[in-house]
């Protein structure tokens, strides 16, 4: 099936890497590694850490609370898996660097893998049974975070706020960053699950208006959806194809594409009415809404040309790096860099006992020659102001003198070229023909700027 | 299960770019102007290129090790450099005189500011300007272009010049410009200026030839047409004015723009994103001041050339129009 769809909605800035999706795009989502062992991370979400209710030795049982927080902002974590807790320690994170978990030993014989929900839904689904309270009752309860990469806990996104009165709703389908797709194969594969989550967001957010967001580079996910809802007589729910440009599944990015709002710099976009969400979160939301089942499993893209075995797979939350890249049949020699995520925003990893969380969407395998062509190996100069990351920053700063100001220790210019509007796209690395790493200086500068301002310990 | 992985800062691919590769394309585009330069002016552009280039080229090299710093000739930027003051001095100019104006513009035009990316002024500009204080006759000294028979002057108010010194067309304007006559002249020869077959400086004779240099750099993007633009548009907007309040006193809006420097200024020199603003805005502001001050030297000033001083005056303001026009964040200032 070949359609030629041309999404018309943009943003201004943003960039064209190359995309490498056919690796995986074409792979239909797989059960992942039957785990001997996974290590539950307490801190998988923005906010607060939670607290293990489980102590060690404790037998668990797939979709059993093993940590929770009492904090708004905040989100519980489950086992995946049946089987007893080996111990409560630290261990590698992606993110944080290292983090308290919950290790679970699996029971060998009685794990069955877990299959997805997307069988349960048909496209006469129906949220109307469902009242408000049980919704975001369920969705705290399952720990649903934004699965596209930030993390932020679902349940208070979508929860009613007077305050904050909620119009529209955005679901993201764009997946602008190369190699990953996982929200993909999930809107061909689970089309009726995530048209069940979008119904049952749009009644507990009690948006108007839902806009589907996909890129233009996906016509049969534009079309499988469109179908889907074209049987279901929702004339609210529209499917509005995007440009295929990075970073167009930025929350603010897709706000100003879709809608031509734009949310101030520092606010958040309940402050306009939108409220944005992933569409691995709306299945996710379908699944804990209509099965009451809990957030422990998700689907990871391993790819990347070093990888023997690339595909999509249905793994448990907890799952070690290593065992995944194993699973897929190991990667070859040229293999160099592992990356949690995708090759823009992605976070490299050293250490490959670093567990999958709920925001990894993909593992992806770079090889030596495509670091070697990529920045910051010795082929760096200074600075010659060309001004391609200016043109390219979809925020409109000035990378540029951000990073220099970061250089020279220059908190105070820095932030007076607007360092915390930074939303690290990476876009301004992506193109600087100096090779400098622009957006790790301000990365960096972010951090310098947060224990200046003793907003975390020096 | 493997060793030596690679960590680092995200993003982990990148655009196959990088400074040389910009440079480069710099240098393919000043390649028809040196073809023209060598149409016209045979061994001399030779000799002068190829001077200019190997003691830019030197004197970076030179300055790196005394600085004890990295050698950074590798990045090109020091060829351009080399090629552009070159295509910027008299046909006729002594090799000593080329040597010391590219030792000066790489040495104190830009290293003693720390190397490329540092540099205030455009270091080509700044070598002239040192031959233009210096040498004042030997930057004034024109030779008529080899294409021209030398017993048939070109441009002549009574033909009472001597051959081998052939003014530019901007000296006859500026002749015009004091007598009050003999613009026509100098507008009759417009074709001859296009092609490049007049008296001037060795790269900037032929419009042509910069103009497809110029629509090089535009097509594979290593300049944006904002700064070209505004030079010229602001230019012709001076010329036209002037050619309506006296049209034998000023020459034509279109003798302006393929005369002299200014096309070579306006695609290679004021592009120089080093000394140029970075924002479009500040690029505009720029742009329109190069043009203006040029136009304001060649039509009130003493000098019948002033792209040389314009850009090295607008390279001066640089760090305020920057400052003038930070960009707004798209999401507007944070409430701080």
């Amino acid at each position: 099936m070949k359609t030629n769809i041309k999404g018309k909605f943009s943003f201004p800035g943003g960039t064209h890497p190359p995309q490498n999706k056919n690796l995986t795009s074409e792979s239909p989502i797989q059960q992942g590694p039957a785990v001997k062992q996974v290590a539950i991370m307490l801190s998988q979400h923005i906010g607060a850490a939670c607290k293990p209710t489980v102590k060690k030795a404790d037998p668990v049982q797939a979709g059993q609370k093993i940590g929770d927080s009492d904090s708004f902002v905040s989100a519980p974590v489950h086992s995946p898996v049946n089987g007893k807790v080996k111990e409560i320690s630290l261990q590698s994170h992606a993110v944080l660097g290292r983090s308290q978990a919950v290790v679970i030993e699996a029971d060998a014989e009685n794990n069955p893998p877990k299959e997805s929900a997307c069988d349960k839904f048909t496209s006469s689904f129906d949220a109307g049974k469902y009242s408000v309270e049980q919704i975001c009752a369920a969705i705290r309860q399952a720990g649903l975070v934004g699965m596209g990469g930030a993390g932020f806990p679902t349940s208070v996104k979508i929860e009613p706020n007077p305050k904050l009165p909620k119009e529209t709703l955005i679901i993201n389908g764009c997946e602008c960053e190369p190699y990953i797709t996982c929200d993909y194969r999930i809107m061909l594969e689970w089309t009726h699950q995530i048209i069940a989550g979008v119904k049952i967001a749009k009644k507990v957010t009690g948006c108007q208006k839902v806009f589907i967001a996909i890129e233009d580079n996906k016509p049969q996910a534009i079309e499988a959806i469109r179908q889907a809802l074209g049987n279901s007589g929702n004339d609210d729910i529209k499917v509005v194809p995007v440009k295929t440009k990075y970073p167009q599944g930025g929350e603010r990015q897709l706000i100003k594409a879709v809608l031509n709002k734009t949310v101030r710099t520092g606010g958040i976009p309940p402050m306009i009415g939108v409220v944005v969400l992933n569409v691995a979160t709306t299945a996710a939301i379908a699944e804990a809404v209509v099965c009451d089942k809990p957030l422990t499993h998700r689907v990871v893209t391993v790819t990347g040309e070093a990888i023997a075995k690339p595909g999509n797979y249905y793994t448990a939350i907890g799952t070690t790096i290593g065992e995944l890249i194993e699973f897929c049949g190991g990667i070859t020699q040229k293999a160099a860099k592992v990356i949690a995520g995708g090759p823009m925003m992605g976070i490299a990893v050293a250490d490959l006992t670093t567990p999958i969380t709920k925001t990894t969407g993909a593992i992806t395998i770079l090889t030596k020659q495509q670091i070697g062509d990529a920045k910051f190996t010795g082929r760096k100069t200074a600075c010659i102001r060309c001004g391609r990351c200016v043109d390219v920053c979809p925020e409109n700063l000035v990378p540029t003198a951000i990073a220099h100001a970061v250089k020279n220790n220059l908190m105070d210019v820095a932030k007076n070229y607007y360092l915390t509007a930074c939303i690290e796209c990476g876009c301004c690395s992506y193109v600087c023909p100096a090779n400098i790493e622009l957006t790790g200086y301000i990365k960096t500068g972010k951090i310098l700027l947060a224990k200046q301002e003793k907003r975390m310990p020096a | 299960m493997f060793k030596n992985i690679t960590v680092s800062h995200s993003p982990h691919i990148s655009e196959r770019l990088s400074t040389r590769m910009v440079m480069f394309d710099v240098i393919i585009a000043l390649v028809p102007a040196m073809i023209a330069a060598g149409c016209y002016f045979r061994i001399r552009a030779a000799i002068l290129i190829a001077t200019c280039v190997i003691s830019a080229v030197a004197t970076e090299w030179l300055c790196n090790v005394i600085r004890k710093k990295p050698n950074s000739i590798g990045d090109l930027s020091a060829v351009i450099t080399g090629i552009i003051l070159a295509l910027s001095v008299p046909p006729a100019l002594p090799v000593w005189a080329a040597i010391i104006g590219s030792a000066v513009a790489i040495a104190i035009g830009k290293m003693v500011f720390g190397g490329l990316g540092a540099n205030i002024f455009n270091p080509a500009m700044v070598g002239r300007a040192f031959l233009t204080a210096s040498f004042g006759m030997l930057m004034t000294t024109w030779t008529v272009p080899a294409t021209i028979d030398p017993s048939m002057p070109v441009i002549s108010a009574e033909n009472k010049i001597d051959a081998r010194t052939q003014a530019t067309p901007l000296s006859w304007s500026k002749e015009a410009v004091k007598t009050k006559q003999g613009a026509d002249t100098v507008n009759s020869q417009i074709k001859a200026m296009f092609k490049g077959e007049v008296g001037g400086c060795l790269g900037e004779t032929s419009a042509l030839a910069l103009l497809l240099g110029g629509v090089y750099l535009l097509i594979r993007r290593t300049i944006t047409p904002h700064i070209p633009l505004a030079v010229m548009a602001s230019a012709t907007a001076f010329a036209t004015i002037m050619y309506f309040i006296n049209n034998q006193a000023y020459i034509s809006p279109m003798s302006h723009l393929f005369s002299g420097g200014l096309l070579i200024g306006a695609f290679f020199i004021a592009t120089d994103p080093v000394t140029a603003p970075l924002s479009k805005k500040g690029m505009w502001i720029f742009g329109i001041g190069v043009g203006t001050i040029t136009m304001l030297i060649r039509v009130l000033g003493e000098y019948p050339e002033g792209v040389m001083y314009s850009v090295l005056l607008m390279n001066g303001v640089t760090p305020l129009i920057d400052r003038l026009c930070k960009p707004t964040p798209a999401g507007g200032k944070p409430n701080v």
